[in-house]
Order: C-alpha cells, then sequence, then structure tokens
C-alpha cells in the first residue's frame, strides 16, 4: 500500500477562475522514499505540498482524490493529521510559535495531550538526536537561522510523524547551514525510515540522494523518474528547469558525454578523468586584475567598526577599490561583515576609523538628498522590508511621479505583470525585482546588493543576472555581497574574499574561484584534476568541447 | 543556586505571601523587617545598581512623610503649627514614615521578584491554570522583540534608499515613519498568520492541550515549603493575637511587646530571610565544597 496516493487532483484558487494550480496530479508516494519535487517558481509545488495536509489545504475549488495509508485524507482525523503528516514550512522565524527552545520543542505534543513523563522523554531524546542541548534553554531570538530552522524540524520529529513535508527549508539559510540541515533530513530518511518529500532550490545537495525527482511545470506533473534519468529527460526536452541541475549533469549534457550521467563532484571527478586523461587544452584564459584603478567609483580605506562601544569590532581595517561601471562581490562566511560594510558604504554604519569615498568625495561631505538622490541606494536582504504601500506601483510611485520612468523601470525588471498586485504577495523571485526596480528609482549610479540571490530559484537568478547586465550597460556600478559562490563565479567582475573583518584577496572571478581548492564553485571542484581556471559549468563544457575539437 | 531554581510555584507563594505582608501589616516592627530583608535581599541580587536604587528610595520616603504631615492632621501630639494654622502631628509624620517605608519595601521587593520571575515562570504557573492562556502569553512574549527586530529592520531597509525615520526634514521624517508603522502592521499580521499555520500544523486546535513544563518539584522545594508555611503560621497566630495590630489616629496605641511577641518577629524575619538564607547557605557549601578539594 503506498504511503500517499495522489488521484488525478486538480485544483484552482478562487482567485484565479480559469487557471489551474494543479491539473490532474497523479502520484503515489511509497513508504520511506526520499522524493524531491521541483520547478520553478509557481509551478505549483507548493499548492501539491499543502494538499497533503488538511489543515494547510488551501480553499478553492478541488476535484480528485488523495489517500493516506489508503484512507481518503478527509477521513483521517486532525489528531492523526497533526501527528503524522509533520510539515516544514520556508521561513524558519515564521514557524516557530514560542519564546523559549524546550517550549518549542515540546509544542506539538501538549497539542496531542501526552503526561509529563512521556513529553519529558520525548524532548529529551530530539534535544540529544539534533544536538540541540547545549542550546536547550535558549530564548529562541538568540538562534542563528541555522539553529531555528533545525529546531522546526525537532519539534516536528517529537511527534513521530511517518512523513515529513518541506517546502524549501533552506532558501532562508546560508549554504553551510542548508547543508547541515539537508544532511540531517537524509539522516532521518535514513535512520528512522520517515517518508520525505521536499522542494529545493539547492539541488546539488539533495538530488544524488533521492530516490526519485518530480518535476512540476504549470501544474503538471512533467517528469517522474530517479534523478539520473530526469537530467536526461529535462535536456532532452530543453526545459528551463535543466538550469537548476546539479553542475556535473549540466556539464555532462552540455558537453554531449557518453556512459551514466555523474550526479555528485565525485563522480563528475571520475567521469571526467575517464573521458580526457590527458587533455590538449587544459587552461582558460584568466586575465589579471590591474593593479591601479583610476577613478574608481568607490574606495574604503581601513574601515575600522563597532557596533557599541564594548563589543568587538566588527569591521576590522576593510579597504577596497571598485572601478567604474563594473559587477563588485565579496564573498565569506557568515556574520564575518559583508552587511556591515555595505552599510558603512551608505553611511548607516559610521566607522570610527577610515575612510570612505564615493566617486572620488568622502561620503560625510554628501548631504543626505545627494547621496539618496542619485548617488547610492542599497537592496536589503530581505526586500520585503522595503515596501510600504497596498501594491507595486503604489510603492514605485512613491519613489517618482514620473509615469513614464516607472514604465521604463517596470520594463527592465520584468515587474509590469505584477504591479497591482499586493507585495506580500509575490514570490522570493518577484519581490526581489519588484524591491530592486524601487531601488533603481532613485537612479543611483552605484548600486549595493545584500544577498541578491537568498531564497530565489536558478530561473529568477538568471533574470536577476540579465538584469544587473543591462545596469552595468548603463554605466551604474554595482557591489554585491553574497553566499552564492556559483552566481558571483558566473557573473561578477571581481570578487573579494571577505574574512575576519578584512577584505584579504582580490582577483577576478576565474583566477580567485580558480586557485581556491574548498571555497570555490561545483564546476571547479569538479574539473580542477584536469583543468584549470575553470570556474563555472560553461567553462567546463567549454573546455570538454575544445579539447573534443582538438582530438579530431 | 540561588532562589530563582525553586520551583515558580515556591517563588509565586513565597512572593505574594511578602507582598501581602509588606503591604497589611502596619506594626513598625513588621514593617522594619521586611523592608531590611527586602533591601539587603535585592543588593545580594542586583549589587551596586540595586543599592544605588534603594538608597534614593531613602529620602523619597522622608519626603513622603514631610508632605503627608503637612496635608494629614489628624492625631494628638502636636508638634507645632504650619503657617496657615495646622497642627502638625507626631501621629501623622509616624503615619507618613509607614506608608512610605511600606511602599519602598514592596518597591524592592518587586526588584527582586523581576529578577527571580523569569517570564517561563509566569508563563508555566498560567499553564497550570489554563494551558491556552499560557500559550497566548508565550506568543506574545515571542512576537514583542520579533517586532521590534523587525521595526529596526524596516526602518535600516528604508535608511538604504533614504527613506528612514530620520532622514530629511520633519515632514519628511513623519511621513517616512508613519509608512514603517502602517508596513510594521502589515508584517505582523501576516507573520501571525504564519504562525497560525505552523501552530494548527502542529495540532493546536486540538482538544486536551497539556501544558509542558521543565520544573520538578523535588525534596528542596518540600523543605522550603514547610519551613515557609511554619512561618507564615507563625505570623497569622500573631495577627489573631492582635500581635500585628496598631493604632495611630488619635494616639499611637500598640499591643504591649512580651517575650512572645520576640517569638513572632522572630518567625517573621525568619520568613522574610529565607530566600536569602538559602543562597547565603548554598554559597557558604560551594565554598566549604572547594576548601576540602
Amino acid at each position: 500500500m503506498a504511503h500517499f496516493q495522489i488521484k488525478d487532483l486538480t485544483f484552482s484558487y478562487p482567485t484565479a477562475k480559469a487557471k489551474k494550480s494543479l491539473d490532474g496530479v497523479s502520484l503515489s508516494i511509497e513508504k520511506g522514499e526520499y522524493i524531491v519535487l521541483c520547478g520553478k517558481s509557481g509551478s505549483g509545488k507548493t499548492t501539491l505540498l499543502r494538499q497533503l495536509k488538511s489543515v494547510l489545504a488551501p480553499h478553492g475549488k478541488k476535484q480528485g482524490e488523495i489517500l493516506f495509508n489508503g484512507t481518503p485524507l478527509e477521513q483521517v482525523s486532525q489528531r492523526d493529521q497533526s501527528a503524522k503528516i509533520g510539515y516544514v514550512m520556508q521561513n524558519p522565524d515564521d514557524q516557530i510559535v514560542t519564546d523559549k527552545v524546550w517550549h518549542e520543542l515540546a509544542f506539538g505534543l501538549e497539542s496531542l495531550g501526552y503526561d509529563q513523563k512521556t513529553m519529558r522523554a520525548r524532548v529529551a531524546e530530539m534535544a540529544c538526536y539534533f544536538g540541540i542541548a547545549d542550546w536547550f534553554h535558549r530564548d529562541v531570538a538568540n538562534l542563528s537561522g541555522g539553529q531555528k530552522q533545525l529546531l522546526n524540524l525537532a519539534s516536528i520529529m517529537a511527534m513521530q510523524p511517518e512523513v515529513l513535508i518541506l517546502d524549501e527549508p533552506t532558501s532562508q539559510l546560508d549554504p553551510i547551514a542548508a547543508s547541515d540541515f539537508l544532511n540531517t533530513v537524509r539522516k532521518i530518511n535514513i535512520e528512522l525510515g520517515t517518508t520525505v518529500i521536499i522542494t529545493e532550490h539547492r539541488l546539488e545537495d539533495i538530488f544524488p540522494y533521492a530516490d526519485r525527482a518530480i518535476v512540476m511545470d504549470g501544474g503538471k506533473v512533467i517528469a517522474d523518474d530517479t534523478p539520473r534519468n530526469i537530467g536526461k529527460l529535462l535536456y532532452e526536452q530543453k526545459n528551463d528547469m535543466f538550469a537548476a541541475m546539479p553542475t556535473p549533469v549540466r556539464v555532462f549534457y552540455g558537453s554531449n558525454g557518453n556512459g551514466d550521467c555523474p550526479l555528485t563532484v565525485r563522480e563528475g571527478r571520475t567521469w571526467l578523468s575517464k573521458t580526457y586523461p590527458e587533455p590538449t587544452i587544459s587552461t582558460l584564459p584568466a586575465e589579471e586584475l590591474d593593479d591601479e584603478i583610476e577613478n574608481p567609483a568607490l574606495s574604503l580605506k581601513e574601515l575600522w567598526f563597532r557596533y557599541e562601544k564594548d563589543s568587538p569590532d566588527v569591521l576590522r581595517g576593510v579597504s577596497a577599490e571598485v572601478p567604474m561601471g563594473s559587477l563588485y562581490a565579496i564573498v565569506g562566511g557568515n556574520g564575518a561583515g559583508k552587511s556591515t560594510t555595505l552599510k558603512a558604504i551608505c553611511g548607516i554604519c559610521k566607522p570610527y576609523r577610515g575612510k570612505v569615498k564615493v566617486f572620488g568625495k568622502p561620503i560625510e561631505k554628501y548631504k543626505a538628498t545627494e547621496l539618496f538622490g542619485g548617488c547610492l541606494a542599497m537592496l536589503p536582504q530581505d526586500p520585503k522590508s522595503l515596501f510600504v504601500k497596498k501594491t507595486v506601483r503604489e510603492d514605485l510611485a512613491e519613489m517618482t511621479k514620473d509615469e513614464k520612468k516607472i514604465a521604463e523601470i517596470a520594463a527592465i525588471c520584468e515587474i509590469e505583470g505584477l504591479l497591482d498586485s499586493h507585495p506580500y504577495d509575490l514570490s522570493g523571485g518577484e519581490q526581489q525585482r519588484s524591491a530592486l526596480a524601487k531601488v533603481l528609482l532613485t537612479e543611483p549610479k552605484l548600486l549595493l546588493l545584500d544577498e541578491p540571490t537568498k531564497g530565489i530559484d536558478s530561473f529568477f537568478k538568471e533574470k536577476l543576472a540579465a538584469i544587473l547586465c543591462k545596469l552595468k550597460e548603463q554605466g551604474i556600478t554595482i557591489v554585491m555581497v553574497s553566499h552564492d559562490v556559483e552566481f558571483c563565479a558566473k557573473y561578477a567582475d571581481m570578487v573579494s574574499m571577505f574574512f575576519d573583518g578584512q577584505i584579504l584577496t582580490t582577483d577576478t572571478p576565474r583566477r580567485f574561484f580558480g586557485n581556491n581548492s574548498f571555497y570555490t564553485t561545483a564546476a571547479n571542484r569538479m574539473s580542477r584534476h584536469v583543468f584549470s581556471m575553470a570556474v563555472t559549468a560553461e567553462d567546463v563544457v567549454e573546455l570538454c568541447q575544445q579539447n573534443r575539437e582538438a582530438q579530431v | 543556586m540561588g532562589f530563582e531554581k525553586c520551583h515558580p510555584a515556591v517563588n509565586f507563594i513565597y512572593f505574594s505571601a511578602v507582598i501581602a505582608g509588606t503591604i497589611l501589616f502596619n506594626h513598625p516592627i513588621f514593617l522594619l523587617i521586611s523592608y531590611v530583608c527586602g533591601f539587603l535581599y535585592s543588593i545580594k541580587r542586583g549589587g551596586w545598581k540595586a543599592l544605588a536604587f534603594n538608597a534614593v528610595l531613602i529620602p523619597l520616603v522622608a519626603a513622603f512623610a514631610l508632605y503627608y504631615i503637612n496635608y494629614n492632621h489628624f492625631g494628638v501630639t502636636v508638634l507645632r503649627q504650619n503657617m496657615i494654622g495646622n497642627n502638625m502631628t507626631v501621629e501623622s509624620l509616624v503615619y507618613g514614615f509607614v506608608l512610605g517605608v511600606s511602599a519602598a519595601g514592596v518597591l524592592m521587593w518587586f526588584s527582586c521578584i523581576y529578577s527571580v520571575f523569569t517570564t517561563d515562570k509566569v508563563v508555566y504557573l498560567f499553564g497550570k491554570v489554563s494551558p491556552r492562556l499560557s500559550l497566548f502569553l508565550a506568543i506574545l512574549l515571542r512576537m514583542v522583540p520579533r517586532i521590534k527586530k523587525e521595526a529596526k529592520k524596516i526602518n535600516t531597509a528604508q535608511r538604504g534608499i533614504g527613506r528612514g525615520a530620520n532622514q530629511g526634514n520633519i515632514f519628511q521624517r513623519l511621513r517616512n515613519s508613519i509608512r514603517i508603522l502602517s508596513m510594521l502592521i502589515t508584517w505582523t499580521i501576516d507573520s501571525l498568520t504564519l504562525a497560525s499555520e505552523s501552530m494548527r500544523s502542529r495540532g493546536s486546535s486540538l482538544r486536551g492541550r497539556k501544558a509542558f513544563s521543565i520544573y520538578r518539584f523535588d525534596n528542596r522545594d518540600r523543605v522550603y515549603v514547610v519551613i515557609l508555611f511554619a512561618c507564615l503560621t507563625l505570623t497569622m497566630m500573631a495577627v489573631m493575637l492582635k500581635q500585628t495590630d496598631i493604632l495611630y489616629d488619635p494616639r499611637i496605641i500598640m499591643t504591649p511587646i512580651t517575650a512572645m511577641s520576640c517569638l513572632f518577629y522572630a518567625g517573621y524575619a525568619v520568613f522574610c530571610l529565607m530566600p536569602m538564607g538559602l543562597e547565603v547557605w548554598t554559597q557558604y557549601r560551594f565554598w566549604k565544597a572547594r576548601k576540602t578539594l
């Protein structure tokens, strides 16, 4: 008997009459399976997942049937559904209800009305299994994003669910916390046999371990197969989702590889060394960085900053120079001070030592209206915090009265269709672009971006990159802070490593990531033993092709 | 290990009793005992800051007594007459001091309560009454700091495009602040909706909710309660034997102090010193244990 049996499920939201959010979905999910659900934003992934738990199912017109352990879901009692179907949502903060870690862990057990003794035992078990014991007594407010999401997972696992549904659980986490979290989910699946249904942008971390991948598009299931076959299918269909596949898959099909498709970096390495044992061309041209930058758009000299008098320094001598019209990326770990650097550039944080010069003029010489009206602007990490009105259009009108200008910027950011929506109703990628539009209406010459790729899928990332390229052509200088090494490698002109409150090295992406061996892209890790300076999947594909042509 | 490590119910009973005693007893000796113990215990817990706070209270008490004597003229022992010819009496002066000291005592005890009684203890005690109410309280405790944080975040984001609450002229500032506030409200509603989804998904609407606690009622708590109730009984006896009674109007009249009264005073003093005693005793044990190592 299948764990979940979905029979011809069709669903449409009451607001969108004609459009079906789910269209004839039929699936069967076995006990203990690990299933990855992928698809572009708005393809119906979340809608489908929410149908699997009655309390979360949105209102709308529904046809078809969902069976849970052979019983129609509507007939499974609330109590059973609460305990047996665990659901982890996107934003770690919004799911935590109480103020203490121990209370949150026990929340579900309290609802189910267990006695104190059972609750204590279960809570202790969970705290040990998830490594929470050290921060058991803490206030939730003091936890990091990764810890919060782990707490959400643990508090659901305390009810001992049979199936775990996760809706983009790591989209708000940094890469290290994200892969920790996904490893824990995998461990639960392997050690406890809990069925896992997960949607994720970060396919690199889960794709190789999934039993099955299901691809959705426009509310339909377009593929349902093993991960290895899915890559092939998407490549043959020329589907947009192919861009989201792990690097080894993209390199393999991109260079028309033969044999079994590699899924992990390790498999990719083996495949590359078999296919190109002695490559004739093994490196790509990597230009060096000019030491002297004339008229930098931004120059930072030895910035020192701390938030409070007695707190440790966050910036410890940050120096950098950014040439006009370039896309400059700062990468580095969590809490290293990257975002603080951006805040120092736009004067939100005032360094106690050092100098910030924007277009050759010290920042304190600017008047506030001059600085933020046509000189620089910052896009914050959470685009939501930029919106102050009920529709995107009103929000944009806030910045300028010039209708033409708004239309122009909306066209650049491709948000014409979203202008009348409430900003909070948009998806992550759409919010990001609307916020970018709002920022661009101040007509900045220097644009500061804080984690612009956080929480958006690969398809939207490409869109964002295209927008950034357009802006660069208009002569706008862009400074970006990011965890996303793949994005920086592909699109930045210069990359800097931020560590311990300083910028340590700066180089062109190829030289920067090409010379790193840990903190680098998957493409580089996969190919560094045969090729050098290949840092994106496209680079590796190009080298493969050059070599093939040379062999012929 | 201090008093805060005791079971919340013990904390609650103790502090209710001690506050009630401080307010109800007008008898100068009982009041003085409670005042001095509150003074010492708040310093024990709060250090220099508490000492400064308590010290500020003393002139305030005196000021209150002076204010009181000028506006209340009961009593028979006239000290002198004030400018407009009203009597200033010893009785009203003493009563003014009694009121002031009792208010100061309550304030000092409250500073102790504040440091002992953490929010999760409040949540726990409410959980005993109604698990739903306590859940509501816990949600509130989580939401308030979150809203503060979000307000800061929105303001920072707005500052990044020159629309912060402290940018521009006064009118712009006002407009920016109102916008930030309105968005903050939207955000709060939005995140409460998500939180309620997460709660329902974990069965919060099911019947038969129980409150989980990390507290255990152990032997030390039992000993503490026994001593506590012994002292309370002794004090109740004092009340019944009119040992705590005193009249200030028209003349100060109190039950004569006998050997037995001293027993009651001692009982009340032990009661007021209990948390302090526990903490000093534990510290002594640690000190001794370290010496033998």
